[in-house]
């Protein structure tokens, strides 16, 4: 099997010279069911060609669905987890292939998830997830630069409040919690470029009383953000001085596991404030060392932890390749449908923000977990966890929820006013209040009220904010 | 009941305690309106308890009881009440002007000299400054703690456009702010700064805080500290701003008239009212030459005696500044890196006075408009001529209603001003003038070396 089939820059499509489906209907190394025999027509990127050949549907019969309608790839992806994890090789194979006939990251919504799952599949058959995942986050790097990333986080904030709902909340939280302070002191943890933090200043510059001094330390682990880091900087220097805000900045680079951060190398001083921000980077965190990096928060003494996650279980699930699989789907699915209602159709941003996510989608389910530790490879496990989930961890460790006042939630809601429809917010999620349990539901209601707030999507929660307090 | 009003109220060594409900006697002199917090020495100190102050009732019917919450609504009722000729007639007393104080103690108003002469006045500054913000916008989420600002904030609440200076227009502040931060706009900038010839910015503290002379209402000042903020000096803040003047100036004019022609422009466009009021610090923000200095000085007493609020009376800066003539003419020239050498020795007395100025002239309230423009002109590496283009479209907008500009408008008056750069005066408006003496170089022939680097900062990163 090639794994060079990869490297292309084009994306994860297939190379046809794997399956070499010729219109004889012979399949080269393949054993297919008897009803494969019958002829496919090319690759092509709309539903309606599928169907004019006479489509998989004819040939996979009535478990895979019409292709025209919705939640082919659903199905078919389940299955072939399914049969991944049975080890079941003809099925293996020949549902990779229709996956591959059916795919593409440039069509809809199933054809994209089926393209981005169907490299994650097959580098799990064939064991090759490591080198996939290597190659794909060093195709990225090369075409990173500040420019671009700027571009991509700035249009993304404009058009979803994905990533703006968490900067909000937590903004929201730590100027509150260091209200009236002199010397402010934020450890930003996090995947947000410090797009967060303009509106910080703006807010501490427009407060009635001093405005305090700010230093914020900022702790890079994704080798993708250091080499954007230092132009950061500057823009963040700037722009402090524009609004008026004594302002320090300092990157915390070379670190490879974040619990090993200590208040000397963060340079944390007595007489300053901490606040420590952390978004979307706990879950980077590898799961063993999790519990050691909420205590090592809890050694900085800060006044204030504000933790921002994505609502998806990718933890209690990780020996569980199905289980782990359909999460995955669950939630990519919902990632994938916000994207394309959220951006225009021929947006580029959406199609990077697409390829950011089959690499976490091959991270997390074709890499081994041994295999990421041996490797060293730092905090880049991507292993998300519920805002449940989290929160339990958070309260093992001797933080209480701080809860977010009123004003923050108004805040929060008139900052979701200002996008499209269909978003919300929410306390607690939907299926923690028609959990089966009622006893224990009555008993954690009040627990999980103060935990934090719930981005919702049509519903469903997507992001979850929390603030903590030791 | 009058009884205990009167009981609330505190008596105070200057007047002597007053039955709050007295009433404003109609006075047949037409009213004489004061500055804001410089009361009529003649006048009489009331302080009325924040219970008193805040009660929606202050005026009570001496029969019936009824409580009221104008004197007007009072006069009204009593009227009802069939009153005898003799007591329908108030108790008059001598017309006697009433001013305010604050109740709270800490607040700079709680002195009977610095007393406001409204009732209604006393009661929004303390609500303001000292009470509960009960109302919120819903947009964005904003308090206030007086209905009447909330109301009016809803009105304008997400009809604002900010204009960034690479071009982009933004619907939301918040987006608006991240993205300024992060704007190649900004980046270029202080890279231009950094290159520039140092100056001392001092100076231009001192000019800004003399030009801006009273202070602002808070609606202003919020806007614009929000934007603006005063912060520590650096070097090359003069150099920034000049650039930026250079570059809002002029797309390669040759001749100083322009520049004058340039204003007289701007002044007959539509939304001058907002141009003029950047004009301001724009002008000011340079080293001047003695002739110059007399024009900041002219600024300085228009703006004094303006109404701050009423930002349309800056137009009557430009139409005097016109006259003024030469001053104006010899500002550029501070402008072009080139001729910086000889505007400095000729503007050193003045400068150096202006400076004075403005430590006397430095108000304490930091987020005032003053404030914050003026430091900005000469503080903040970051703002520059290009940001100016850039204020006249959001800021204009910030101001608020009185400009009642859009972006459009502003924008488009600045790519008229751009043209208008480009074709030299027909005809002087200005005198010549000996003490602007040897400034008849290009002023903005600098500004076209300038201009090269302009458009790709308005290319932004769009």
């Amino acid at each position: 099997m090639d794994i060079t089939l990869f490297t292309s820059s084009k994306g994860p499509q297939f190379s046809h010279t794997f399956f070499s489906p010729n219109n004889n209907g012979d399949h080269i190394a393949l054993d297919m069911h008897s009803n494969a025999n019958q002829q496919h027509s090319h690759t092509s990127t709309s539903r309606s060609s599928v169907d004019s050949a006479g489509g998989v549907a004819g040939c996979a019969g009535e478990p895979y669905g019409d292709t025209t309608g919705n939640k082919w790839a659903s199905k078919l992806l389940k299955e072939c987890a399914r049969a991944i994890s049975d080890k079941d090789s003809s099925k293996i194979h020949h549902l990779l292939w229709m996956l591959n006939e059916l795919a593409s990251p440039y069509g809809d919504c199933d054809q994209k998830l089926a393209s981005y799952f169907l490299q994650a599949l097959f580098c799990k058959a064939t064991e090759s997830g490591q080198r996939c995942y290597k190659t794909l986050t060093s195709v990225a790097e090369k075409s990173h630069s500040f420019d671009s990333a700027r571009k991509l986080i700035l249009k993304f904030q404009e058009v979803s409040p994905w990533t703006t709902f968490g900067h909000v909340a937590s903004n929201g939280a730590i100027l509150e919690a260091l209200e009236g302070e002199t010397k402010l002191h934020i450890i930003d943890i996090s995947n947000t470029l410090c797009t967060q933090w303009p509106t910080l200043l703006e807010a501490l510059a427009t407060r009635n009383d001093e405005t305090p001094h700010l230093k914020l330390t900022v702790v890079v682990t994704a080798s993708l953000v250091r080499s954007v880091m230092k132009e950061i900087g500057q823009r963040m220097e700037k722009f402090a001085r524009l609004m008026g805000v004594p302002f320090e900045f300092n990157v915390i680079s070379g670190i490879n596991h974040i619990g090993e951060l200590t208040k000397e190398t963060l340079g944390v001083k007595d007489d300053e404030s901490i606040a420590v921000n952390c978004i979307g980077a706990m879950r980077r965190v590898t799961i063993e060392e999790r519990e050691r990096v909420i205590q090592m928060f809890y050694s900085l003494g800060a006044k204030i932890v504000t933790i921002v996650e994505e609502e998806a279980d990718f933890t209690s699930t990780r020996y569980d390749f199905v289980k782990c699989f359909e999460e995955c789907l669950r939630f990519y699915t919902l990632y994938f449908e916000m994207l394309e209602e959220s951006f225009t159709a021929t947006s580029n941003e959406r199609l990077m923000l697409e390829r950011e996510c089959s690499r976490s989608i091959v991270r997390v389910l074709a890499c081994e977990e041994d295999e990421i530790s041996a490797n060293n490879y730092g905090e880049e496990c991507e292993r998300r966890e519920r805002g449940r989930q989290w929160s339990d961890k958070f309260k093992a460790n001797n933080f209480s929820p701080s809860g977010f006042s009123d004003d923050v939630v108004d805040d929060v809601k008139a900052l979701l006013k200002r996008y499209k429809a269909g978003w919300a917010l929410e306390t607690l999620p939907q299926e923690q209040q028609q959990g089966g349990d009622n006893i224990n539901n009555n008993n954690n209601n009040n627990h999980h009220e103060n935990a934090g707030i719930y981005l919702t999507w049509k519903e469903e929660p997507v992001v979850w904010a929390s603030a903590w307090k030791p | 009941m009058l009884e205990k009003m009167a009981e609330e109220t505190i008596s105070i060594p200057n007047g002597f305690v007053q039955n709050p409900v007295g009433g404003s006697n109609p006075s047949v002199a037409k009213k004489k309106r004061n500055l804001p917090g410089t009361p009529d020495p003649e006048a009489e100190v009331i302080a009325l308890s924040p219970k008193t102050l805040m009660a929606t009732n202050r005026f009570l019917c001496e029969i019936c009881g009824k409580g009221f919450q104008r004197d007007q609504n009072l006069q009204l009722h009593r009227r009802g009440h069939n009153l005898p000729w003799k007591l329908k007639q108030r108790t008059s007393k001598e017309a006697r002007k009433r001013v305010y104080v604050c109740p709270e103690k800490t607040c700079v108003h709680h002195h009977p000299s610095r007393a406001l002469g409204d009732l209604t006045g006393i009661k929004k500054h303390f609500c303001r400054k000292h009470g509960e913000k009960k109302w919120k916008c819903e947009k964005c989420s904003k308090r206030y703690a007086v209905q009447s600002d909330w109301k009016a904030h809803s009105k304008t609440c997400g009809t604002k456009e900010y204009k960034c200076d690479c071009g982009t227009i933004f619907s939301r502040r918040d987006s608006f702010i991240t993205h300024r931060a992060f704007c190649d706009a900004l980046a270029e900038e202080t890279a231009r700064v950094t290159a520039a010839s140092n100056m001392n910015n001092l100076a231009h503290s001192g000019l800004n805080y003399h030009l801006m002379g009273t202070p602002l209402g808070p609606t202003m000042a919020q806007h614009f500290s929000s934007i603006f903020k005063p912060i520590s000096s650096s070097d090359e803040i003069l150099d920034q701003t000049r650039r930026g003047l250079s570059r809002w100036m002029g797309q390669g004019s040759q001749a100083h008239e322009t520049i004058g022609n340039t204003l007289q422009e701007i002044h007959q466009l539509g939304s001058v009212n907002s141009v003029p009021l950047y004009e301001g610090p724009l002008v000011s923000c340079s080293n001047p030459p003695p002739s110059d200095y007399q024009l900041n000085w002219v600024f300085g007493d228009k703006l004094s005696s303006a109404n701050v609020e009423a930002l349309s009376s800056t137009s009557l800066l430009l139409s005097d500044v016109k006259e003024a003539g030469t001053p104006l003419v010899s500002v550029p020239s501070l402008y072009s890196s080139q001729h910086y050498h000889q505007a400095t020795s000729a503007s050193m007395s003045a400068t150096a006075l202006l400076q004075k100025a403005a430590q006397i002239g430095v108000t304490s309230t930091d987020s005032s408009f003053l404030g914050s423009l003026g430091l900005k002109c000469s503080n903040n590496q970051v703002q520059d001529g290009d940001k100016y283009c850039g204020l006249y479209g959001s800021n204009s907008n910030t101001i608020g209603n009185a400009l009642g500009s859009d972006v459009e408008n502003s924008g488009s008056d600045i790519t008229t001003l751009n043209q208008l750069q480009m074709y030299p005066a027909k005809h002087r408006h200005l005198q010549s003038d000996d003490s602007s003496g040897g400034q008849t170089r290009d002023f903005l022939g600098v500004g076209v070396q300038a201009i090269s680097c302009h458009p790709s900062s308005f290319n932004g990163w769009i």
